[in-house]
């Protein structure tokens, strides 16, 4: 039983960092812009596909391929950002950028749809089939690479945010814009490079989901309506919580699935997902955002 | 003129029967460990000008939104009219007679000067609720009214001529006095306003200085927050002065100018 | 409206009139059942924009969850005539009253959100449903679906023959009549108090409260019109389809209806309609895009959104106002 526990809670762990990765993505985007990208799912997938194509047509090194889905999602952020967000954010409307977004999602969702069909890929690494086995629990390599990635791009980002002065930019608009613009801060600039950022953890993550997930143009839609109840639950623009979110909406699910069905995996997260909604709104972890009037 | 406003207010005071309209009582609001209002007191009588001063960062704007209902005291008591007030939102203390407009302007650009106004009968429309589907003649003759009305609240801020121009494209000035037009379609007995001047030349502010004295006639209660202590010397009858979120000294116009504290505090180089 | 300064023009009733005789011509045009099925969902799309429209073009909270509510409607109705033989028309009141009723709970609870939370509480909304109509299957049959759906039962008018909705030009006089008659009623409040509260609220919702709108009632009030709008139309789908599988009721469609509403010009009633129409009718005429279909729809959104917030109610007041300067500024005073 408790090898089953800890089983599961390894899978937990992994797919959760997944997870943490396309949700700080989009924390971090709400945090400077208080917007949402609704296109980030697809840049997952897209992410996912240009390192399958790498790896695969292109018989080219695993790590080329998440190399490549990295830079691939930073483009596309950046020109989301400079087509949708930048003209729009002179309108000042809240909810235009963020239907705009959904309007790019159908796009490509459905372009990659034509292109690619709705037949899943089997995007094999190397690593996909070599496992470690430990006191009963199974583990691939993948797996691993999964957890020490992620875990290591957090530790950069966190790092980044916390010393380095575009960090400490970044955080400053997403607090005050108007304050920093004033302190020298060009919130453009800054939000065009959260944008680049968010979106190049969102296509490495597509990279390393490829391999787990069923890789057809709607894999990023079906982690990118978890990724947003994880950055609810953890509190939009906090990226602690959203770290703390994403491993426990990974262990939810993969707990329910052992011990309840897989079926129920998106109503679990739901629940928890409005349950926190009702209860605080701001996150399990985030701070009030006073308005002020 | 501040005299004849002074002796006006004295003789306010010196009426043993004046009501009471606002009372508040150790009123506290804290924001993360700053304390925006500390142990607040005032009694606004009925039909003054009550005006609130202090130096930027005092409170004021948090002491007003405590008393709109925007925010709710962490501790202390505040009546309207004998009614309790704390606990009460917003939007219920404008049934009472609470209106107030905002230190960053808050109009709907996006509609009409003449639907602003419209906005503000909310709480007054006297139509069956089977009429707003099946729009009968209980239906039309609160329509006529309320534009009829709007107009006339229009006229008395000088808008009558913009009606129908979106609001957003209005000039600064008007939008302030749109905004206070938009605030008295709510049919107030206390009406707050929060740096109406602010932004204002000066002929404005003449302008708005005489739509509170008409106000102040008609029997609304204005309480008045303002930098322009030009405008606040002229039309007050009482004036709380704060600073950091505390009480510093309240009286008439007269006794503020010559409070030492006051002076020290605030008047002696901010005095415009 | 554009009334071109011909008093008659710029009257409701007569514009009203008007749609009521297109309706009953369309059948009598296209009498082949392709086009006569086109109109049918067309008919329903337009009372799913409209519903939408509502609670997102008046009082501006982006509701992601019309999905839900418009499965809601069918698999209601469906059930309560197949499993308990309970008559049609009550089983549609059922039908709209329960997603009418589940859209005032998501907004009991939503409201207090602000506009982004509102709109993934919604769409969790959405996928909760969609996920329980797919793995319920003691209830809903799940992915099999449930077949043999009959179109609503015949009407009998006294000295008239039966109108047998098995016709497809009835089922859309049927369908088409309730959307008129929905849209009229939207309409009636939108002109009303109502709709200036609801705007109010779109507009800024703290002076809103300040001039005594409780935002929280009216919000959820404007969401319960909105998800009985979305089940009635569900009803019809049912009745009108005939299977009724899961997947029909998947969030895109959400996304879908949201098409609609923007292409068509948000906030104004009509923009929805006429978004509705143009979004199920192009990719018919355009046949051999079928599948491109979703992007058209993609793109115009996004493109609408840039160029054109307004929709093609922007562009058509664009375009007359250029041609008809008068009728502009004779229309300037009435409501949208």
């Amino acid at each position: 039983m408790l090898t089953v526990i800890l089983q599961q809670g390894i899978n937990g762990v992994v797919v959760g960092s997944l997870y943490v990765l396309v949700a700080l993505g989009l924390t971090l985007i709400y945090g400077v812009l208080v917007q949402i990208n609704f296109a980030h799912a697809d840049i997952v997938t897209l992410g996912a596909f240009a390192a399958y194509f790498v790896t695969h047509l292109l018989s080219g090194n695993y790590f080329a391929g998440i190399a490549v889905a990295l830079v691939v999602g930073g483009i596309l952020g950046w020109l989301v950002n400079a087509t949708i967000f930048l003209p729009l954010r002179e309108r000042g409307s809240e909810l235009l950028p963020l239907i705009a977004t959904i309007g790019v999602s159908i796009m490509l969702q459905n372009a990659m749809l034509i292109l690619l069909g709705p037949i899943p890929y089997a995007f094999n690494t190397p690593y996909s089939s070599q496992v470690i086995r430990f006191s009963g629990i199974f583990l691939t390599v993948q797996n691993v690479l999964i957890i020490v990635v992620s875990a290591l791009t957090i530790a950069l980002l966190y790092a980044f945010m916390k010393f380095t002065f575009l960090g400490k930019a970044l955080r400053a608009v997403s607090q005050d814009r108007e304050t920093a613009g004033l302190m020298g801060i060009n919130p453009n600039y800054v939000i065009m490079l959260t944008f680049v950022i968010a979106s190049a953890l969102a296509g490495m993550s597509g990279a390393m989901l490829g391999p787990v997930l069923v890789l057809t143009p709607f894999a990023g839609t079906t982690v990118i309506v978890k990724a947003f109840a994880i950055v609810i639950i953890g509190g939009f623009g906090n990226v602690e919580g959203t770290i703390i979110a994403g491993l426990l909406v990974g262990l939810i699910e993969s707990y329910t699935t052992q011990f309840l069905d897989p079926g129920l995996i998106d109503i679990v997260v739901f629940a928890l997902l409005l349950l926190t909604l009702a209860v605080r709104p701001t996150g399990l972890v985030a701070e009030k955002r006073e308005e002020n009037v | 003129m501040t005299g004849s406003n002074e002796s006006a207010g004295v003789a306010h005071h010196q009426t043993a029967k004046q009501a009471i309209l606002f009372r508040a009582e150790g009123l506290q609001k804290n924001f993360g460990g700053v304390q925006a209002v500390r142990d607040i007191s005032l009694n606004i009588v009925d039909g003054v000008v009550f005006s609130i001063i202090g130096p930027n960062g005092a409170g004021k704007s948090t002491l007003l939104n405590l008393m709109s209902g925007l925010y709710q005291p962490d501790s202390g008591k505040m009546t309207f009219s004998g009614i309790d007030l704390v606990g009460i939102p917003a939007q219920q203390r404008v049934r009472h007679g609470i209106a107030r407009t905002f230190q960053k302007i808050r109009l709907f650009k996006h509609l009409s000067v003449l639907e602003n106004v419209t906005a503000g009968f909310h709480t007054r429309h006297q139509i069956p609720p089977w009429q707003y589907i099946f729009h009968g003649s209980a239906f039309r003759d609160d329509q006529q009214n309320c534009r009829r009305e709007a107009m006339e609240l229009l006229t008395f801020v000088g808008l009558q001529h913009r009606s129908q121009v979106m609001a957003g494209s209005l000039a600064y000035g008007e939008q302030r006095m749109l905004e206070i037009a938009r605030a008295l379609a709510t049919a107030p007995r206390l009406l707050m306003v929060d740096e109406p001047a602010a932004g204002l030349n000066a002929a404005e502010v003449e302008a708005l200085l005489g739509r509170i004295a008409d106000l102040r006639k008609r029997g609304i209660t204005v309480v008045l927050v303002e930098h322009n202590m030009d405008l606040v010397m002229k039309i007050a009858d009482r004036i709380l002065v704060m600073d950091y979120g505390q009480y510093l000294f309240e009286g008439t116009p007269a006794d503020v100018q010559a409070h030492p504290d006051v002076i020290a505090a605030y008047l002696g180089t901010d005095f415009q | 409206m554009l009334s071109f300064g011909i008093p008659m023009l710029s009257s409701r009733r007569f514009w009203f009139v008007m749609a009521a005789i297109v309706i009953g011509l369309l059948p009598l045009v296209f009498t082949d059942s392709y086009w006569q099925t086109n109109l049918i969902v067309c008919a329903i799309n337009v009372l799913l924009a409209v519903g939408l429209d509502f609670v997102l073009g008046y009082a501006g909270q982006l509701n992601l969850g019309q999905s839900a509510f418009y499965g809601i409607g069918a698999y209601t109705s469906t059930l309560l005539i197949m499993n308990l033989g309970t008559p049609f028309w009550i089983a549609f009141v059922c039908g709209v009253l329960l997603s009418g009723f589940a859209g005032m709970l998501l907004s009991i609870f939503a409201v207090r959100l602000r506009g982004h939370y509102l709109a993934i509480a919604s769409l969790g909304f959405a996928v909760i449903t969609y996920q329980i109509l797919l793995n319920w299957i003691s209830l809903t049959q799940g992915p099999l679906g449930i077949y043999a759906i009959a179109p609503p039962p015949p009407l009998g008018i006294p000295g008239l023959p039966a109108i047998e909705f098995s016709n497809l030009a009835n089922l859309f006089y049927l369908t088409a009549g309730f959307a008129l008659c929905t849209y009229i009623l939207l309409d009636q409040l939108v002109r009303s108090p109502i709709g200036e509260t609801l705007t109010a609220i779109r507009e800024d919702e703290v002076s809103a409260a300040s001039l005594g709108i409780n935002c929280q009632r009216w919000k959820v009030f404007a969401f319960a019109v909105s998800s009985a709008v979305a089940g009635a139309a569900g009803c019809f789908y049912a009745s009108f389809v005939g299977t009724l599988v899961p997947d029909a009721f998947f969030i895109t469609e959400s996304f879908t209806i949201l098409a609609m509403v923007i292409v068509g010009g948000m906030g104004t009633l009509i923009g929805p309609v006429l978004g509705a129409i143009l979004l199920t009718v192009l990719p018919e005429v355009l046949r051999g895009i079928g599948d491109l279909r979703l992007i058209v729809y993609g793109v115009s959104v996004t493109l609408v959104v840039l160029f054109m917030p307004g929709g093609m109610v922007q562009a058509g007041r664009l375009i007359f106002g250029r041609l008809h300067r008068r009728a502009i500024s004779a229309e300037a005073g009435s409501a949208p």
